[in-house]
């Protein structure tokens, strides 16, 4: 898999070595550290994609980062979509301000349904799922969009208490 | 059917899913092996059985959850549910913050402190202890991209050392992911 399981990608994004006393601290918590790890691999890359391919997770991933300005995580998110080898529309799903041509699309009420419970999840309500139903997911499908969200959004903000302690 | 809960309460909920849960009784190995370890260790929850329509992720996320939640030593169980709390308030999921306000109060015997962040929200005026965990919470969660000296500074002085920031963040962030579950896949209902 093109997804590396070896490397910690929190370690990596924020650039620590093995002479990092952050590394050092993070290791205080080795299986919650291991935990997120597995879980990003079962986000981003999971056994079985089904109805969202690798690529497509990967620049969900980056759009959420970039959303954020979470810039090593878009760095890294972007790499990835690469890598999975992302291309045309679906490479275009890293950048937020990019919208597809058909606003009735499922990739279209995805992003709409992404962007809003990134940034502002508290105004979800039951007329967004209903709007993923009527898109064509099914309910594995908006189990697995609302995992890889709010994976991400875990992700985004363990790094940037990370790297507050990294600075500090 | 009692009505959706849509402002914050202490009061017992249920949470009712908008989604299709997965049947126990028809239930795969790898979604059965997923539901053994839940998140707090309680029964299979209709939460737990809509989560389970993603077996991988599940199978990660419960122990993962617990460990931050639950380990030994570091932050206290209070301040990793005052963090929790702090999430779910901006974010505004309805059954996280009863839940996790009721095992603050449970662990500190503090009710107090529940009381005022239901009374004043996000403005909640604490003790020093409690405010700089329940800033902290608010800003990690409201503005990831903002979080810098200023609140590293705020937790230092309250004599907070490394380890307990590492636990601190970690059970906020935790909470950036279970609300944007619970609040987007499902609403609470008082429970008759």
């Amino acid at each position: 898999m093109t997804t590396e399981t070896t490397v910690d990608v929190i370690d990596k994004v924020l650039g620590l070595t093995p002479s990092s006393p952050l590394l050092a601290l993070r290791e205080q918590r080795a299986k919650l550290k291991h935990l997120t790890q597995t879980s990003y691999v079962a986000a981003l890359h999971p056994a079985d994609p089904r109805n969202f391919s690798y690529a497509e997770r990967a620049t969900l991933a980056a759009r959420m980062a970039a959303l954020w300005t979470s810039q090593e995580l878009l760095t890294h998110y972007r790499d990835l979509a690469t890598m999975e080898g992302a291309s045309g529309d679906v490479l275009s799903i890293a950048d937020p301000t990019w919208k597809p041509e058909d606003e009735a699309s499922r990739l279209a009420v995805i992003l709409r349904h992404v962007d809003l419970v990134t940034k502002n999840p508290k105004a979800a309500t039951r007329e967004n799922i209903e709007k993923l139903y009527a898109a064509g997911l099914d309910d594995r499908d908006i189990v697995t969009l609302a995992g890889i969200i709010a994976f991400v959004n875990y992700q985004v903000l363990v790094v940037a208490g990370l790297k507050m302690l990294r600075d500090n | 059917m009692s009505d959706a809960v849509h402002e914050f309460t202490l009061d017992a909920l249920e949470w009712h899913p908008y989604v299709q849960p997965v049947d126990l009784q028809q239930a795969t190995p790898e979604q059965l092996d997923a539901l053994k370890v839940t998140p707090s260790n309680t029964k299979v929850s209709a939460y737990v059985l809509v989560l389970a329509q993603e077996t991988e992720m599940l199978a990660e996320r419960s122990p993962l959850f617990n460990d931050i939640m639950y380990s030994d030593g570091g932050l206290s169980r209070g301040g990793r549910e005052l963090g929790a709390l702090a999430a779910s308030f901006v974010n505004h999921c309805i059954y996280c913050a009863q839940v996790h306000a009721n095992r603050f109060i449970q662990l500190e015997k503090r009710p107090e402190v529940v009381d005022e962040i239901y009374q004043n929200g996000l403005e909640a005026d604490l003790g020093e202890y409690d405010q700089a965990l329940f800033n902290f919470g608010v800003d990690l969660t409201a503005h990831p991209d903002n979080v810098g000296v200023y609140q590293f500074y705020h937790l230092r002085e309250t004599g907070l050392s490394d380890l307990e920031i590492l636990d601190l963040i970690h059970s906020v962030a935790i909470f950036g992911w279970a609300n944007r579950l619970m609040h987007t896949l499902g609403e609470p209902h008082r429970k008759d």
